[in-house]
């Protein structure tokens, strides 16, 4: 009977849970129509605390900082948003938004980077795995069928060329692992020449853009790259790290 | 005495001696240096040797103030009492550069008795008696200086370093610099630009000069100590320091063999004091200039609407820390949106250009207002601020009254205006399932780890046995060698079943069966062709015990005698050690 009874506790909990967030998702979302948007903020944050990671949640957030008027937190949730869903049009577009109303430079990639990023890695893990499942029994039948082996073994060309491409595509993604964004969550944010205080100013970053670590120093500072210059900034004074 | 105990001793005395040399010749490592004491124009010889033992080169960590390295192995032996014992010895040349006590190691050397940590010490002098050391330091020097005595901070500076080397001495290689310089800051590493200098008389000798230059600057105020030591590679005789022929120790040795030979030269020192930029009297429109400048702005286009931008040029120029300043500030005001300057690219190395792009608001703005720029002038020792403006402009409203959100582009040199839209896409609806932070991507998880090797197994597996079957299939003989074995097991269980059954005619024919069949497929034979004969010729170790199996197999066969149950399991067990045997042959 108690082992019953904890049975169902663990199948109906989840259940209620899952009622309990998307509760407070939609009371986010009133709060959003309402003009309310510190409160669908807080309450979008909440789920977030709670230990949620959906792209929606990002994306919701991330609309109801910017009407708020926080720049840096819309940038920052655009951004991990983006990261789960890289193709998605309205993120895309919000994102851009909210770098212009920051008067930010949009992170410059070359083509074969927009190409990679054009997949999240969860999509390009599952190409991977399906590229190599497919390649396998492309391989095992054209040993069991000798008389079909030449064509199988030219259709294989086509699932390793995924496969190649699968792992460049991950290995963009844990580029972003090493070398991470930041965000610029505060205003007056000057890159210096060195990492040492009092070192001459470099120039200007704007609240909310988006900048690419290069490498830190132990003392807490980073050396960011931005509009193509990169300088140091103090990280815990100017910026917030973002990570897939 | 006694001859017995005479005896005696003398086996005493001998076995002493033979345990002496035994304790003598044990397996050891040592190092030694020769000589310990030198002068910082001489050089040492560390040896390391390996005693009844072999032993490979120990790599000597890097020392500062002196060059070690490896000349080479050589090897000793020696026989005392009769008992020989060896000697591998690794030879290093060891090159003072400074003076000072230096102990080299602790290494470990590695034989095959053991192990042992090894260390030597090694003074080097100057001693003011050495007239050779006197006469490296007359014949060549450094000398540094700076440009000006003291600078401001972000103000360049040159540093000119001349080297002096008389006209006889060669020298090989590009020269070194070794310390002696500020180790924080100043601007960046150091890059020194050398070129060669004029002949200079100095006392009625001729020197060569060399001039390394460089232009630094320092990103803090106080006192920068310079005194590098300068390292040249001299040309010298091989082998010979001291005794360079002629009493001059750059003459070269009868012979002409030279060898190149680092020497770090004596050079003053001299000390920059950097002084701060005044705090006091900062004007507030001080963006880090420091040196000469001048200022220019232009403002374009001067007649606009609203929500269309206007660009501001600025450049500033002169000779100073050009790189390290920031764009002069704009006022800000409510009347129009002003983004972030821009450094833009030029190609002159002796001016900056800034770009800043603002958006009138209002059609009531008539100008914008006025730009300074302040820098501190090195050669007056003052604050200077140049102003530019107010730049007269004409706004005019634009016909929709609603405001538009421009997005510009500037990382790019030609600005690009759009129109994006007015507003961001609304809210995602509320998603399908909730991923969580803890939630393992599947390809992350246990499971997967297991699963995903399988087809590439399962693809091996299939490779393996294709292969396998290729081949039996291209190879009969081998097919047949392979299945031999399981053709006799089946005859085999046929004779048992026949013997549990007392059926004896059954038995000898299974039996009879289990060696046409074994051999047949064994040597590769016809079925007509497996005879006590044929397969005797084959295999003609057993000739013996195969035809004797197979008379007894056909007389007993045919015969009427009646056999016992022993005697029948021993046959089956020759026959089954028979082609065990025969298993294990290269036939």
């Amino acid at each position: 009977m108690k082992c019953l009874t904890l049975i169902l506790i663990a199948l109906i909990t989840p259940i209620i849970s899952a009622s309990a967030f998307e509760e407070t998702y939609l009371r986010a979302q009133n709060a959003y129509d309402n003009g309310n948007y510190a409160e669908a903020v807080v309450l979008y944050q909440d789920l977030i605390r709670d230990g949620l990671t959906n792209m929606e949640l990002h994306y919701n957030l991330a609309n109801a900082a910017f009407k708020d008027g926080d720049l840096p937190l819309a940038v920052r949730h655009y951004r991990l948003a983006w990261y789960q869903a890289p193709r998605d049009p309205d993120i895309q577009a919000n994102l851009h938004f909210a770098l212009n109303a920051a008067g930010a430079i949009e992170p410059t990639s070359s083509l074969q980077e927009r190409f990679l990023k054009s997949l999240s890695n969860d999509e390009w893990s599952a190409m991977a795995l399906g590229s190599y499942l497919l390649l396998a029994l492309i391989l095992t039948l054209s040993l069991l069928i000798r008389t079909a082996s030449p064509v199988l073994l030219k259709l294989s060309l086509l699932p390793t060329a995924l496969l190649i491409l699968s792992f460049a595509g991950i290995r963009g993604w844990s580029r972003l692992e090493r070398s991470p964004e930041w965000v610029v969550v505060k205003a007056e944010a000057t890159a210096l020449h060195s990492p040492i205080n009092g070192s001459a100013a470099y120039y200007k970053i704007p609240q909310g853009a988006l900048v690419q670590q290069k490498r830190t120093d132990p003392k807490g500072w980073v050396e960011v790259q931005y509009d193509k210059r990169s300088g140091w900034l103090k990280a815990d004074d100017y910026i917030q790290r973002l990570s897939p | 005495m006694k001859p017995e105990s005479r005896k005696l001793i003398l086996l005493h005395l001998f076995l002493g001696t033979f345990l002496l040399a035994q304790g003598v010749f044990a397996e050891d490592v040592q190092i030694s240096i020769q000589p310990e004491l030198i002068s910082r124009l001489d050089r040492a010889t560390l040896k390391v040797e390996f005693i009844d033992a072999k032993g490979k080169d120990v790599e000597i960590p890097k020392i500062d103030g002196l060059d070690i390295r490896y000349q080479g192995q050589s090897s000793e032996t020696r026989i005392v009492n009769f008992k020989s014992s060896s000697k591998t010895i690794h030879t290093y040349v060891v090159t003072p550069k400074k003076t000072g006590d230096y102990i080299i190691g602790p290494v470990k050397a590695r034989f095959k008795g053991g192990e042992k940590t090894l260390q030597a010490n090694l003074r080097v002098v100057e001693p003011k008696d050495d007239p050779e050391a006197q006469q490296i330091a007359e014949v060549m020097f450094a000398h540094i200086s700076a440009s000006s005595g003291d600078p401001f901070v972000q103000q360049p500076f040159d540093l000119t370093l001349k080297v002096y080397i008389r006209g006889d001495i060669q020298i090989a290689g590009s020269f070194g610099l070794q310390g002696g310089m500020p180790e924080s800051g100043l601007d960046g590493e150091l890059e020194w630009d050398v070129s060669r200098g004029k002949r200079e008389e100095i006392n009625g000798t001729i020197f060569n000069t060399y001039i390394l230059h460089t232009t630094t600057k320092a990103l803090t105020a106080g006192n920068f100590t310079f005194q590098p030591g300068v390292q040249v590679n001299v040309v010298i005789p091989r082998q010979r320091r001291r005794s360079y022929g002629f009493d001059d120790p750059f003459f070269g040795d009868f012979f002409g063999r030279q060898e190149t030979r680092p020497i770090v030269l004596d050079c003053n020192q001299i000390e920059v004091e950097v002084k701060p930029i005044p705090v006091n009297s900062r004007p507030e429109s001080f963006t880090g200039g420091v040196g000469l400048f001048d200022f220019d702005v232009q403002v374009g286009p001067a007649k606009v609407m609203t929500g269309e931008p206007i660009t501001v040029k600025m450049r500033i120029y002169g000779e100073g820390n050009l790189s390290k300043i920031t764009p002069p500030s704009i006022e800000e005001n409510h009347e129009f949106k002003l983004y972030e300057a821009r450094t833009v690219s030029s190609g002159n190395s002796n001016e900056v250009l800034f770009e800043q792009v603002m958006i009138p608001k209002s059609d009531a703005i008539t100008h914008i207002p006025e730009i300074e720029f302040s820098y501190f002038n090195t050669q007056t020792a003052d604050f200077r601020t140049i102003s530019r403006g107010p730049f007269p402009v004409t706004v005019e409203a634009a016909p929709q009254q609603t405001a538009q959100i421009i997005a510009t582009v500037p990382g790019s040199v030609q600005q690009e205006t759009q129109i994006i839209g007015r507003d961001i896409v609304y809210l995602k609806p509320v998603p399908k399932c909730w991923r969580t932070k803890v939630t393992i991507p599947w390809y992350r998880t246990k499971i997967a780890y297991v699963l995903l090797p399988l087809p590439a197994l399962l693809l091996i597996i299939t490779a393996i046995a294709s292969t396998r079957i290729n081949i039996l299939k291209r190879n009969p003989a081998l097919a047949r060698r392979q299945q031999a074995p399981k053709v006799a097991r089946k005859y085999l269980q046929k004779a048992d079943r026949a013997l549990k059954k007392q059926d004896h005619a059954t038995y000898y024919e299974a039996l009879w069966n289990t060696l046409t069949a074994y051999f047949g497929h064994r040597l590769n034979l016809p079925p007509g062709e497996v005879t006590p004969q044929k397969i005797g010729e084959l295999i003609p170790e057993e000739i013996e015990s195969i035809n004797q199996l197979f008379c007894t197999i056909e007389q007993r066969r045919y015969g009427s005698d009646k056999i016992g149950t022993e005697d029948l399991e021993t046959l089956k067990k020759q026959i089954t050690t028979l082609m065990h045997k025969c298993e294990r042959m290269k036939i």
